[in-house]
This record gives C-alpha cells, sequence and structure tokens, in this order.
C-alpha cells in the first residue's frame, strides 16, 4: 500500500494505517537524525517527536504524494531546533567521537585500527560541516532523495541544493586530506 | 562548455541526475582537461568513502497507540459522524433544520402562540384567555366628563379664592410692618432731637455760670483796686 492511501486511511479514521507509516519510515527518520547528531538517543528523541508532530499535522497535508518531502521537512525542521537549543551541549557529546583519532602514529599493519579510526573521524567530519550543507550532503548521499525533492524540503532553489552539495564535498575533502584519510583506509576489511 | 558550466554539471554527474546527451558532452569535455576530471574523481572519492559511515538502527519500533474511548462522548461522534453529511454546508443546513423542528415541536407541546398587533410582537405560552371587554357608555363618559369638568372647576375656583387670601393677607402684615417700622423711626428722631436740645440747654447754662463767675472776679478785682 501506498503512503498517500495510508495517509487517507488515516484520515478517514484508521489510526492504525499511521502504524503502518511509522514502521515504513521510523529507520530512515532515525538514520537521518543520527547522522546529523551522531547520538543514537538525540536520534531516537527526534524520530519520536517527528512522528508525534505527523500525528499531530497529517490532517494539513495538502499533497498526500507528498507525505516522504513532508515527513521530512518536520525531521529536518526538529533537528535544527534542537541545535539550536543545545548547540553547545552538542560540541562535546558524540557518541561517534569517543575514539580519539591517530592515524599519524599509526602504521600500515594497523589497518583495522585505522580504518575504525577512519569511521568515527568520518562522522566528525560531517559534523564539522555548515549545517546547510551538512543536511544536503545526508539527504543526498544517504536518504538517496533527489535533487527537486531535497530543494522541496528545504524550500531553496535546485541550484542552491547542488551548490551546498558541491561546498560540503569540497571541504569534506579538504578535512580527510588534512586528516591523512584517505580512500584506501576503508579497504581493509 | 567552459570550467565554470561544467564544474556546475558536477553534482548532477555524481548523482547520476544529468541528461545522457549533458552527460556525454561532459565527459567530452574532462577528456580535454585533465585537471577538471581529477576534480571530478575526488569528490568522487569523497563521496566514496563517505559510503562507509556506520549508522545505527532504532532501538525499538515505535507504536503510536490509538487514544483510549471515552464512551458516551465516542458514541456519540461516532453517531454524529455516520449520521451528518461531510460537507460542512449541508452540516449546516441539517443543524437548521434540526432547530427549527425541535422549535415547532416544543411550541406544539407549550401552546406557544406568536402574533404580531398594533402593540408589537408577542409570544405567549398555554392557553390563550379571551379577553372581555367591560367599558363605560358613551352616554355614561359623557356624565363623568361633565362631572369631573365641574369638580375640576370647583378645585380650580377654591384654589383660586386661597391664593387670592393669601396674597391680601400678606400685603396687609407688609403694610403693618411699614407703618411700624415708620413709628419706630420717628420716635427715634424725637428722641435723638430731644437729646440734642437737652445737650444745647446744658451748654449754654455751662456758659451762662461761666460768664457770671468771670463777671463776679472782675468786679471783685475792680471793687479791690479802688
Amino acid at each position: 500500500m501506498e503512503d498517500a492511501q495510508l495517509v487517507q486511511d488515516f484520515r478517514g479514521g484508521n489510526h492504525r494505517a499511521f502504524n503502518k507509516l511509522v514502521a515504513r519510515w521510523q529507520d530512515r527518520i532515525h538514520h537521518f537524525a543520527y547522522r546529523f547528531f551522531a547520538s543514537s538517543d538525540d536520534a531516537a528523541e527526534i524520530t519520536q517527536k517527528t512522528f508525534i508532530k505527523a500525528y499531530q499535522k497529517l490532517d494539513t497535508l495538502e499533497d498526500v504524494n507528498k507525505f516522504g518531502s513532508w515527513i521530512y521537512t518536520i525531521a529536518n525542521n526538529l533537528c535544527l531546533d534542537e541545535l539550536k537549543r543545545a548547540g553547545r551541549r552538542r560540541a562535546t557529546s558524540y557518541e561517534a567521537l569517543k575514539v580519539a583519532p591517530q592515524t599519524e602514529n599509526a602504521t600500515p599493519a594497523d589497518g583495522t585500527v585505522l580504518r575504525n579510526e577512519g569511521l568515527v573521524l568520518l562522522h566528525k567530519a560531517l559534523l564539522q560541516l555548515p549545517v546547510d550543507q551538512r543536511v544536503v550532503v545526508i539527504m543526498k548521499e544517504y536518504e538517496g532523495l533527489t535533487f527537486r525533492e531535497i530543494a522541496e524540503i528545504l524550500d531553496e532553489p535546485e541550484n542552491t541544493v547542488k551548490s551546498r552539495l558541491y561546498y560540503g564535498l569540497n571541504a569534506l575533502k579538504k578535512t580527510f586530506d588534512s586528516w591523512n584519510i584517505n580512500k584506501e583506509v576503508f579497504d581493509y576489511e | 562548455m567552459n570550467k565554470e558550466t561544467a564544474r556546475l554539471l558536477f553534482m548532477d554527474y555524481l548523482y547520476d541526475e544529468l541528461e545522457q546527451d549533458q552527460r556525454k558532452e561532459l565527459e567530452a569535455y574532462l577528456s580535454h582537461n585533465p585537471g577538471l576530471k581529477k576534480e571530478l574523481d575526488e569528490l568522487g572519492d569523497v563521496r566514496s568513502m563517505l559510503q562507509h559511515l556506520p549508522v545505527q538502527n532504532p532501538a525499538e519500533q515505535l507504536v503510536m497507540v490509538e487514544p483510549e474511548r471515552s464512551g458516551f462522548q465516542d458514541w456519540w461522534n461516532e453517531m454524529i459522524e455516520s449520521w451528518l453529511p461531510a460537507s460542512g454546508f449541508v452540516r449546516a443546513g441539517v443543524a437548521v433544520a434540526s432547530i427549527f423542528i425541535l422549535f415547532v415541536v416544543m411550541g406544539a407541546f407549550t401552546n406557544m402562540n406568536i402574533s404580531i398587533n398594533d402593540n408589537g410582537f408577542e409570544l405567549a405560552f398555554g392557553e390563550q384567555q379571551e379577553i372581555v371587554q367591560q367599558g363605560f357608555t358613551a352616554e355614561q363618559v359623557e356624565y363623568l366628563l361633565q362631572q369631573m369638568r365641574e369638580e375640576n372647576a370647583l378645585m380650580v375656583s377654591e384654589a383660586v379664592q386661597a391664593v387670592q387670601q393669601t396674597q391680601d393677607e400678606k400685603l396687609e402684615q407688609t403694610l403693618i410692618n411699614f407703618a411700624n417700622y415708620v413709628e419706630e423711626q420717628r420716635r427715634s428722631d424725637l428722641r435723638v432731637i430731644s437729646s440734642g436740645l437737652t445737650s444745647m440747654e446744658e451748654t449754654y447754662y455751662d456758659r451762662f455760670r461761666q460768664t457770671d463767675q468771670v463777671l463776679g472776679e472782675l468786679i471783685q478785682t475792680v471793687s479791690t483796686r479802688n
């Protein structure tokens, strides 16, 4: 059953239809929030708030075929609100950054260590991006949304979205270069 | 195509959202611009590295619990929803019709009577009592009016007389007061004149005595010298 049909069922009084929407979208919203904050607790909180708000506001959704963009908009706005509310606290509470980067002292024999640290640094580099670039990178790279969908979610022109992604990827490249991380680091399995 | 336009297409190219002809055009341009090609490849490497970023699944499945039903309220809401049409306009019409029917039924039970007459709008409940006309005939009314006129004339006459008498009494009293005032004034003037004459008389007497005394002393002095 399509999302649009589930939305209409919910509006018709079938509250169980909303649980199907939750089951269908929970992982995606959780992953989005997790990549945004690098914290499973925050991701769970944002996910929960997103669906509560969606439950309360679903009647206001004008085009039922755009439920996906709509719920990403809610999640993104909640992430931004949370970032404003507790921005300073977050600077030191990322789960993904529990391991300090040691790539400069590691030897090639420590490939697995390098890989693990590389994964930590990946998230750290992502979190260092400006928020508007970070959101676009996450939505495009991990959520697989089209430029048009992202533009709709963020209420920005498509070219602005592409520009942010371009600058975001360039910023990540410079960060990786400064940390001596390259794609060979992740080849160790 | 130049470098800037080529860079504008980088994101579409990397994420495979470029039209086929534009893709071929970009690739042809990049084949002659190794620096730009390297730049694109590096962005592609960043993409491939980002794909290694781990992610955590939610610990538990969220379930939105349907609000508990509250008995009569839910039953009533469901009944309303099932009976009333969805259109707001039609719902308003049904509501107006229901109120009108209720009004008519209640009116029938309470013997409501609505009327508009010379006195205005009247709303009454219960049995309407017949109004019985119990008044005077024209002759009786004329007789009563005549009596009232006579009584009024008598009352006016008595009132005028009373006022006249009061005014006479006040005028008489005023004249008496004026006469008393004039008499009093006259007596006061006489007292003043009498007092003045007495005072003048005493003054002349003193002067006579002083003159006699001076003359006596003068006579005595002249006699002594002689």
